[in-house]
């Protein structure tokens, strides 16, 4: 071989052994694992933390609703879907509770074309109840068919009464309180009891002698004493009224909106307002305005309220008695 | 030029003798190195790497083989799937940039073509009042509408996937378990595989200089959770499962349905597999 030649044969090996040693000092590792990709980002990738999270997550703490939940008809809509995504929820406080909920709903329900009328309820939003504010004034998120709400669980009159009778402590055995600073049960709606009861179980409202009661009902417990309280016939309260009656009629218009025009409220998800103490009402009232107790719909209502109006619309309100029956 | 002025041996051969012997052995040594080296590292893999599961101790990939559905005629495009994933994936909260979207076709009385919008619609960004939020304007209320209905769309996770192939640097792959990732440590920004993609389901993060797109939520799945789009649908138009067993949620759909797959005619193989499209959807 021609000197000239072996020596470009050399220097052409030499190179081509100088760039694979560069390639394989170069190359990640896991570069050709499993194919022309680097193998250790899809460990990277499936590392990555999931945001949403679902129901089960939310069932740990939240069991009352998502009990209620998942025997509706909202069943195949995760709490997520309304309430958001909640990464570092409870500690971070992020969860939303939607409070425009003509806007959310209609997200959905609003009539469209191209909606399919097989896959959900759809409405008009400027014809349906034109004149309600919100959809959770007749809706139950949780349980939105209204005919549905009117349903409550089957339950052993005799074995919850005995259960009842931890209850009947302060709250009476007809479901009338001993002391008018506390709420009378009899005749309230299922859903707000248990509701209730569920949030003192969690902490989520706080209350020196109702926790530890609360704490002590097991979670299946919870929807049948709410029946069993809701079931019982509602008593006037006798107690004196220390507001003016007539002024809180006139300042009850804008309860109204969800309590119902007698007190009576059409989603049996919020508080029925009849049959109540009047001194209890003002006692609520007012936590909701300290905010001891919140609430996104009432905290600003009773933010609005005076001493006196609160007083007067206590009055207003437990002067109803057991009001009309039907609503 | 006199001949006599020239050395024996001229010095650029001298030169270029003395760099080649240099590199040979300096690329001999380098070479063995090497080679030792990717040899010693495969022994060291072959050794554990069919025990381990990849790639999470969980989660094996070889045991899995995930493919997507969609009931078109069920959506209500309320677009929670679409909020839903943008939060999911920490995508730009922008009306322009998707990794899953929505599409509306409606055909008007008397007019061939379908008018087909989606949320970077003017009108649309309008009714949800931020690029924020994603909403549907009920633009049409008052039209003679003949037919009209929504269409969900992602990542196809193709089979044979074209954006793969263009990929200069490795850094987007398949998966065994059927899923396109993209790695952004690898990825240049070249964004070959933006205009390779036939279904329009690849974008740019602008942020992060790199390609983006759907992953079918690789980081759940492999998790054992859904997709967040799949997670939030209410009225289950999205499904997905495990195409290696056959009670899943896809392959009973798939069995029970004259499904179909978006632009076939291209190679691709999508895996997401359609049903309630009409003939102007692609």
């Amino acid at each position: 071989m021609p000197k000239h030649i072996a020596r470009l044969v050399l220097l052409i090996v030499a190179f081509g052994v100088a760039g694979l040693a560069a390639k394989a000092f170069f190359t990640t590792d896991s570069f050709y694992r499993f194919g022309h990709y680097r193998a250790d980002s899809v460990p990277e990738i499936a590392a990555l933390t999931p945001v949403f999270q679902t129901p089960r997550a939310c069932r740990s703490c939240h069991a009352p609703r998502v009990v209620e939940w998942s025997a509706s008809s909202h069943k195949s809509v995760t709490c997520e879907a309304c309430h958001g995504a909640a990464p570092g929820h409870p500690q971070s406080l992020q969860a939303t509770i939607p409070t425009d909920t003509v806007r959310l709903c209609t997200q959905c329900h609003e009539k469209m074309p191209g909606r399919p009328l097989s896959s959900i309820r759809q409405v008009d939003s400027s014809e349906h109840h034109a004149t309600a504010t919100q959809c959770i004034a007749c809706h139950n998120p949780h349980a939105p068919k209204i005919e549905a709400m009117a349903q409550k669980p089957a339950f052993d009159r005799k074995a919850v009464a005995a259960s009842a009778a931890v209850c009947a402590g302060c709250h009476g055995e007809n479901g009338v309180a001993t002391n008018e600073a506390w709420p009378n049960l009899a005749g309230q709606n299922a859903a707000y009891i248990a509701r209730s009861l569920g949030s003192f179980k969690i902490g989520a409202r706080k209350d020196a002698t109702m926790a530890p009661m609360a704490e002590s009902v097991a979670d299946d417990d919870v929807p049948k004493l709410a029946a069993y309280f809701s079931s019982l016939s509602c008593h006037a309260p006798a107690g004196k009224r220390a507001g003016n009656a007539a002024a809180g009629g006139k300042l009850a218009i804008q309860c109204s909106v969800c309590h119902g025009d007698n007190g009576r409220p059409v989603n049996t998800s919020w508080p029925s307002l009849v049959g109540q103490n009047s001194a209890y009402l003002a006692s609520a009232l007012t936590a909701f305005k300290d905010g001891q107790r919140t609430d996104p719909f009432m905290s600003p209502v009773a933010r609005a309220l005076s001493d006196s109006d609160i007083a007067d619309l206590a009055s207003h309100f437990a002067g109803l008695g057991c009001g009309a029956t039907s609503n | 030029m006199k001949r006599d002025d020239k050395p024996a041996v001229p010095a650029r051969r001298i030169f270029l003798r003395d760099i080649s012997r240099g590199a040979a052995c300096a690329g001999a040594a380098a070479g063995a190195a090497g080679l030792l080296a990717a040899a010693s590292a495969d022994s060291g893999k072959s050794g554990t790497g069919s025990a381990e599961s990849f790639p999470t101790p969980d989660y094996d990939w070889n045991k899995h083989r995930w493919a997507y559905a969609v009931d078109a005629t069920k959506c209500i495009g309320c677009l929670r799937c679409v909020e839903a994933c943008k939060r999911e994936n920490n995508v730009a909260l922008d009306a322009h940039h998707f990794r899953t979207w929505v599409e509306r076709y409606v055909y008007i009385d008397g007019e061939e073509k379908p008018h087909v919008d989606s949320m970077s619609d003017p009108l649309n960004i309008e009714a949800s009042g931020s690029e924020k939020l994603y909403r549907f304007a009920n633009r049409y209320k008052d039209a003679k509408v003949d037919k009209a209905f929504f269409v969900p769309k992602l990542c196809n996770h193709c089979t044979h996937p074209a954006c793969v192939q263009v990929c200069p640097t490795g850094a987007t792959y398949k998966t065994r378990d059927g899923v396109v990732l993209i790695d952004h440590k690898y990825c240049i920004g070249c964004q070959y595989c933006v205009q390779a993609c036939p279904y329009g389901a690849r974008f740019f993060n602008h942020a992060k200089g790199v390609t983006d797109k759907c992953t079918w939520c690789y980081h759940r799945i492999t998790k054992g959770l859904l997709p967040a789009c799949v997670e939030v649908c209410p009225v289950e138009a999205r499904m997905f499962g495990d195409l290696n067993d056959r009670d899943s949620v896809v392959s009973r759909f798939i069995r029970d349905n004259r499904v179909q797959v978006l632009k076939p005619e291209t190679g691709n193989a999508p895996n997401v597999y359609y049903i309630g499209l009409d003939k102007e959807v692609t």
